[in-house]
This record gives structure tokens, C-alpha cells and sequence, in this order.
């Protein structure tokens, strides 16, 4: 499945080369140079103001560098495009609260221009493999933020996406809830192969999902470090979190992070 | 950012101007800015404008004050007293819907023309936003505070003084402003479809008078009085809730 | 408001409601107040149930309908038109929303004298006041309500790659809709209002000119029964909003 000795093989998706971003006279990201290749699940951490939303939004096309570029499969990405999906951290706000879950999923569709006699299937099979099955009726306000985050990348995956960037997606949830989703979206990273760019704030969870986990430093945004996860997968809540080269990995981050924060 | 908003209206002036210049349209209901501005001096000037305006504020004040009196005590006791207001609910839904305009031949026959009939009409509109409006408030107080009185042992009459009505008042003074606005515009209307007194009244003589000039030199000026009357309640509302209910008296 | 026991409460608010038309009968009948003014309520019922039955009271009635319903339809149709060209762009109201805020606070009927200047006592003159009068609250209703949408559903729908038109449609006007449905209910109180001031001072046909004629003439039952009719016409406007309201806003309610 994934690894790392492949990958030097798989061809770039996502590259930052020399990205700066500045509003006015202040730097946001300062010369960032990273490529993730195909089916890569990469992991990004660091302080807040290190600019790793900001990386995100550059990779979603939601903002333009102001020298370098990203490009993403081969292209510029100066706009969003339908095949890199994007999961904000705040459901609440990126949900249609007018729609219900099917509705929602619909959006994507709609925007496709996928043919309405053919959408109700797919969005039933999305919100199953988003552990929602009969769910479609229910209005986001009707469900627990643990749905409703679920309900986002279900309708992230209705673009069948290359690249999903996921912005800190389960920051806002209960712990147990995390674990299920975490483990739920390895499996869909696994089975869709899409390429993943996720940005945390939790350590953790960057080593448990990440093949690689890049280290950003703040003021202005720099890469800091830049780690290979040879974690074996599938991976385990349980018996991953307690092998050896975890506790190290935790460990080295730790410090990195803490020496960034300082 | 300001300027940006004025460039609009500047706009519109000049075109009117030189569009009534150019054209040199003898209208009956069209006039170049200029005649209207004169029109509005020479209205200042001959006192009729004040005394027109010092007839609207003071129907529209004295409903005011009358309306949103009986306004705010039935929605006190309404929502001090639900069974009260559930009894009465009919009834108030059955009365509310009542267009204001359609009492002006009531008040008619009733009251005359004069100060009387307008203040009547204008305390009708009034009263209702102002007992809706103020039973929500009241039933909108935080139940926690209605512990705290307990907690504390406070009197019927302490809980109502120290609680309630001051838990309540930033959104009754939202209320209150509602009221006012729909007051001036009660008055005026009053006054164009029958009272024969007012700003109402002179703008639609100046219309029976072939003056558009003159007509035209009231409606800015009502828009005026709208205007400062609106400004003034804001202000006072952030004046008094600069800190403590700012949030919710700006909603 | 689903407490238990709705229901005799229902009927008592309605036993108290009857208590007051006794009422007003007893005062009626005692002659405590003139019956110049105050006719009683089987007075004003029976000149209700004449005028509609032999008189020419539902045409007035349907008259005035008419008319607040065409000048609402064309203020709204106009209001959320231009709102939403209004609201949409940031630059737009920098320019546009400070007039309309000075504006905002003018009554309507001020400027039914300049209509008349215009367009003459017509049916025309009337729509027009309507329609103008109207447009205010859903304008700005309209404008508010796509001013205030949410940004991040505009990345939504970057992302996933909307049309222009689509995020107008499946975006910022459903996300609008609670706004313009309230600048909705408020411009059909206000239709309501200028019909009927607009008949009383242009002597159009309608039920506020059939008001008028009452008082003129001192029918004072005549009078009533068309306030009456006014009364179940604002009445019954409002219900139709509410179910309106219900029917597109459920997702609010099923949020609560």
C-alpha cells in the first residue's frame, strides 16, 4: 500500500517552490519549498502563526502567493479546482444549514453537473462510507458535530477529489470521536488513493495519520523539520500509539515544537 | 469611505439639476434642485415649515408617549403573568392586524380633526410593537437571573425593579425605537390622507397648488425630520448601552 | 408554545375574546358611547353581511386586494433584484447603502402628493405608491441578507466549483431567504397601508374609500364592517407569511 520507498517513484501532486506570501508589510510565508507525491498523506504541525492554514488555503487556490507558486498536478493553482476538495475546520459554517445531509452531498453534484437521476444513488453510497448511511434526511443542526464533520467529507468525496486538504477537521471534536474519524479516514484515504494534505495542531494525531509530518516554524512561516513516518500500516489506536518509534517521533516533535514556541 | 457614499446622491443632483436646466421643463410635479432649496429657505424663512413640523412631532411625540405607555405596561403584565396573557391572546391578534390607516374615519367621526385625531392613530400603531415587543423581552430575560432573585429572597416588587424590568430594558429601548419611527410616519401619513394640519398636510397642499417646488422642498425636509429623528434615538440608545447592553441594543 | 393543555386555552382566549364583543354590545346598547361612532357589533355585522351579500362590498374588497397584492409582488420581485445586485458586492453598497440609509426613515406616503403630480388620481399612481412604499423593507431586508452570508460558504462553493450564477442561486439566496422573508411580511403591511390611504385621498374604488364614504355620510355600520374586512385582510396576510415562512424556513425551526 503506502510506502515510503515508492513514493520517491510517484509523481509530485502538490508543489510549493520558493512560496512567499505577504499582506502588506507582513510575512506570512517565507520561501516554502515542499512537494507531496501521489497518494502521499502528509501532516502538517507547528504554532499558531507558522501559516499552515495558510499553506492549505495557497494549496486549495483560496489564496495566491505573492512570489514562488504552487501548483498543484502539474498546474498553477491560481483557483480552486473541483478535483483538490477542501474540509474546513468548522463544519457549523461550511455546511448549508438550509440543506439537509442528502442536500448537501447534492451541492457537489449539482456542481458537477452530474445528471439528477443519477445523484441519489451516489450520495446514498457516500454517506454509507461515511459511516451516515439512512442519515439523508436529518438538517445539519439536527446532528452531533461528529456527523457533521463526517457529512463535510462526504461531501468533499462526492468532487472525487486527487487532493483532499483538510484544515484541522476534527480539532473541534471530542477525543473518542477523533479516534473513530481518524481511523475512517485512513481507510478512505487508502481506498480512494487521494493524495492528503492535513493540517493539526495535534502532534499525535499528525504521526498516527502521516506518512510524513513537515514542522513549520512562525514569524515569518518556514519549513522547520521534516520527518518520515515509517510507522507500519494499518495502523492501531491502540498497539501504534504505544510502539517505541512512536513514543520517538512524539518525542522529537515535542521538542521541535517547543523550541518553536519559544 | 464616506465620500463614496455621497458621490451617489451628488450625482443624482447634478443630473437633475442640468437635466431640468437644459430641458427648461415647466413640470407640475418635477423641479430643478436648485428651486427646491430655495423653496425650502423661503419655507424656513416664512415660519410655515417650522410650524408644520412643530404640529407632525407633537401628534407624533404625544402618540408616542401614550402608546408606547400602554404598550410596555399590558406587555409587563403579559409577560409578568402568563395565564393572563394567553387568556388575551385572541383577542390582541384579532384587534392587532388592523391597518392604523383604516381608524383615520373612525377618529373622524369620533374625535374631529385636530391634534386628537392624529395622536389616537398614532398611539394605536404604537401600542402594538411596543406590548409585543416588550412581553418577548420580558420572556426572553436569562432564567438563571430568576434563580439569582430566589436565591437572594428578593420581594415581588424588588424582583420586577431589580430584575426584570432592568434585564428587559435594552430591548425595550429597541422597542421604543421602532415605536418612534413608526410614529413619525403614522403622523405624517395621517395628516396626507385626512388631518388637515401638519407636514402631511403642507406637502400636499403645495401639490394642490401646482408647487413642485415647494412640494418637493417638504419631502426632503420630512426625509430631514426622519432622519434626525432616527439618528437621535440611535445615538441615545449607544449612549446609554454604550457598555452594558451594547450588543443587544444594536440588534 | 406546545404546553399541555393547548387546546382549553385556546378556548378560553376565545371565550375572553367573545366577552369583549358582549361587551362592546352592552356599551352599544346602554348608549354609553354615541352610536354616531360606535355602532354595536350586530349593527356592523349586518351591514358586513349586507354589503357583501347585496351591496358592492366584495368588490371593494377584491379591489383593495388586487391591489396590495400586485404593488407587493412587483416591490418584491424589484426589492430581491436589486438587493441581491446591491448586497453582493461590497464596492456596490459602499456607494449605494449610505443613500439608502438616509432614505430608509422617509414615510412612504410622502410621497403620494408627488405621485399624484406625476401620474394624476389613476389606478397607476396607486400601484406605483404600493410598489414604491414596498420596496423599502424588502430591499433592505435583501440587502442585509446577502451582505451577511457566511464567507466561508463562499469557499464551499469555490471549492467545489459553482458557477457564479449557481452560488447566487444554491448559496447566498437561500441563505438570504430568512432576511428577505421578513422584508416580505413588513412590505405587505405596508401595501396594505397605502391601499388604503391611497383610496381614501385618490377616491379610487376600494375599501379605503368605502370607509371614507362611511364616515362622510355617518354609516357608521358601513364604516365598521370594512374596517372589520380590513382587519381580516391584515389578519389573514399574515398567516399566509407565517405559512410561507414555515414551509421555507424549516430547517430554522428543526435548529431550535
Amino acid at each position: 500500500m503506502r510506502k515510503t520507498d515508492k513514493q520517491a517513484a510517484a509523481r509530485p501532486v502538490i508543489e510549493f517552490s520558493r512560496v512567499d506570501l505577504s499582506f502588506g508589510d507582513r510575512k506570512i510565508i517565507d520561501k516554502l519549498d515542499l512537494t507531496v507525491r501521489e497518494g502521499e498523506f502528509v501532516c502538517i504541525i507547528g504554532p499558531s502563526g507558522c501559516g499552515k492554514t495558510t499553506a492549505l488555503r495557497m494549496a486549495g487556490g483560496l489564496v495566491n502567493p505573492t512570489g514562488g507558486s504552487v501548483g498543484v498536478l502539474g498546474e498553477a493553482m491560481l483557483k480552486p479546482r473541483r478535483d483538490v476538495a477542501i474540509v474546513f475546520q468548522d463544519y457549523g459554517k461550511a455546511l448549508l444549514p438550509w440543506r439537509t445531509a442528502h442536500g448537501n452531498i447534492s451541492l457537489a453534484l449539482e456542481a458537477a453537473g452530474v445528471a439528477k437521476a443519477e445523484r441519489g444513488d451516489r450520495i446514498e453510497h457516500l454517506l454509507e462510507k461515511v459511516g451516515l448511511p439512512g442519515q439523508g434526511d436529518k438538517y445539519p443542526a439536527e446532528m452531533s458535530g461528529g456527523m457533521q464533520q463526517r457529512l463535510q467529507i462526504a461531501r468533499c468525496l462526492a468532487q472525487d477529489p486527487k487532493v483532499l486538504l483538510m484544515d484541522e477537521p476534527f480539532g473541534a471534536l471530542d477525543a473518542m470521536t477523533r479516534q473513530t474519524l481518524q481511523d475512517e479516514l485512513l481507510s478512505i484515504a487508502a481506498d480512494t488513493r487521494a493524495t492528503v494534505f492535513f493540517v493539526t495542531h495535534d502532534l499525535e494525531e499528525a504521526i498516527y495519520l502521516g506518512d510524513r509530518v513537515v514542522g513549520l516554524l512562525p514569524d515569518p512561516g518556514r519549513i522547520g523539520t521534516m520527518t518520515e513516518i515509517g510507522l507500519p500500516r494499518p495502523r492501531d489506536q491502540l498497539s501504534t500509539r504505544e510502539m517505541p518509534e512512536f513514543l520517538a517521533l512524539r518525542r522529537s516533535l515535542f521538542d521541535f515544537i517547543e523550541k518553536a514556541e519559544a | 469611505m464616506r465620500a463614496r457614499g455621497l458621490l451617489l446622491p451628488l450625482l443624482l443632483l447634478v443630473a437633475a439639476e442640468l437635466g431640468m436646466r437644459l430641458s427648461g421643463t415647466q413640470s407640475m410635479a418635477l423641479a430643478a434642485p436648485s428651486d427646491v432649496f430655495l423653496s425650502l429657505l423661503s419655507a424656513i424663512g416664512d415660519g410655515s415649515l417650522l410650524v408644520a413640523t412643530r404640529d407632525t412631532l407633537t401628534v407624533a411625540f404625544a402618540g408616542l408617549a401614550i402608546g408606547t405607555a400602554v404598550g410596555l405596561a399590558f406587555g409587563i403584565l403579559f409577560g409578568l403573568v402568563p395565564p393572563l396573557n394567553r387568556l388575551m391572546e385572541v383577542t390582541i391578534e384579532a384587534i392587532r392586524p388592523v391597518p392604523s390607516v383604516a381608524l383615520i374615519p373612525i377618529a373622524m367621526l369620533a374625535l374631529g380633526f385636530g391634534y386628537r385625531m392624529g395622536i389616537a392613530i398614532v398611539a394605536f400603531a404604537c401600542a402594538f410593537p411596543m406590548l409585543i415587543l416588550t412581553r418577548a423581552a420580558i420572556a426572553g430575560i436569562e432564567p438563571r437571573l430568576f434563580e439569582v432573585a430566589r436565591a437572594l429572597r428578593l420581594s415581588a416588587m424588588q424582583r420586577v425593579f431589580k430584575i426584570i424590568l432592568p434585564a428587559a430594558f435594552p430591548r425595550i429601548m429597541v422597542a421604543f425605537r421602532l415605536a418612534a419611527g413608526i410614529a413619525l410616519v403614522v403622523a405624517v401619513t395621517v395628516e396626507i390622507a385626512a388631518n388637515p394640519l401638519g407636514l402631511g398636510y403642507g406637502i400636499l397642499i403645495a401639490q394642490q397648488a401646482l408647487d413642485p417646488a415647494r412640494m418637493l422642498a417638504y419631502l426632503v425636509w420630512i426625509g430631514i425630520v426622519g432622519y434626525a429623528l432616527n439618528w437621535a434615538l440611535v445615538g441615545a440608545q449607544h449612549g446609554m448601552f454604550g457598555r452594558a447592553g451594547g450588543a443587544e441594543a444594536r440588534q | 408554545m406546545t404546553f399541555r393543555g393547548n387546546l382549553p386555552w385556546r378556548i378560553a382566549s376565545f371565550a375572553v375574546a367573545a366577552g369583549f364583543v358582549l361587551l362592546w354590545q352592552w356599551i352599544a346598547d346602554l348608549k354609553l358611547v354615541s352610536p354616531v361612532f360606535l355602532p354595536g357589533p350586530d349593527r356592523a355585522w349586518n351591514a358586513l353581511v349586507a354589503g357583501m351579500t347585496e351591496g358592492d362590498l366584495a368588490t371593494k374588497l377584491v379591489a383593495t386586494v388586487e391591489r396590495m397584492i400586485w404593488g407587493w409582488l412587483i416591490a418584491s420581485l424589484a426589492g430581491i433584484a436589486l438587493g441581491a445586485a446591491i448586497g453582493i458586492s461590497p464596492r456596490m453598497r459602499a456607494y449605494v447603502a449610505p443613500m439608502l440609509e438616509f432614505l430608509r426613515p422617509l414615510p412612504a406616503s410622502a410621497i403620494i402628493p408627488v405621485a399624484i403630480a406625476l401620474l394624476g388620481l389613476s389606478d397607476a399612481m396607486v400601484l406605483f405608491v404600493i410598489a414604491f412604499g414596498a420596496l423599502w423593507p424588502v430591499l433592505l431586508a435583501t440587502i442585509h441578507g446577502f451582505s451577511a452570508v457566511e464567507p466561508r460558504l463562499y469557499e464551499v462553493g469555490a471549492a467545489l466549483g459553482l458557477t457564479r450564477r449557481q452560488t447566487i442561486m444554491k448559496l447566498s439566496l437561500p441563505s438570504a431567504s430568512p432576511d428577505i422573508l421578513a422584508g416580505m411580511r413588513l412590505g405587505l403591511t405596508v401595501a396594505l397601508i397605502l391601499a388604503v390611504v391611497c383610496e381614501m385621498l385618490a377616491g379610487r374604488d376600494g375599501l379605503g374609500n368605502w370607509i371614507l364614504l362611511s364616515a362622510r355620510s355617518f354609516r357608521a355600520p358601513d364604516l365598521y364592517a370594512g374596517v372589520i374586512l380590513l382587519g381580516a385582510l391584515g389578519f389573514l396576510s399574515s398567516v399566509a407569511i407565517d405559512w410561507t415562512e414555515q414551509r421555507l424556513l424549516r430547517w430554522r425551526a428543526r435548529a431550535r
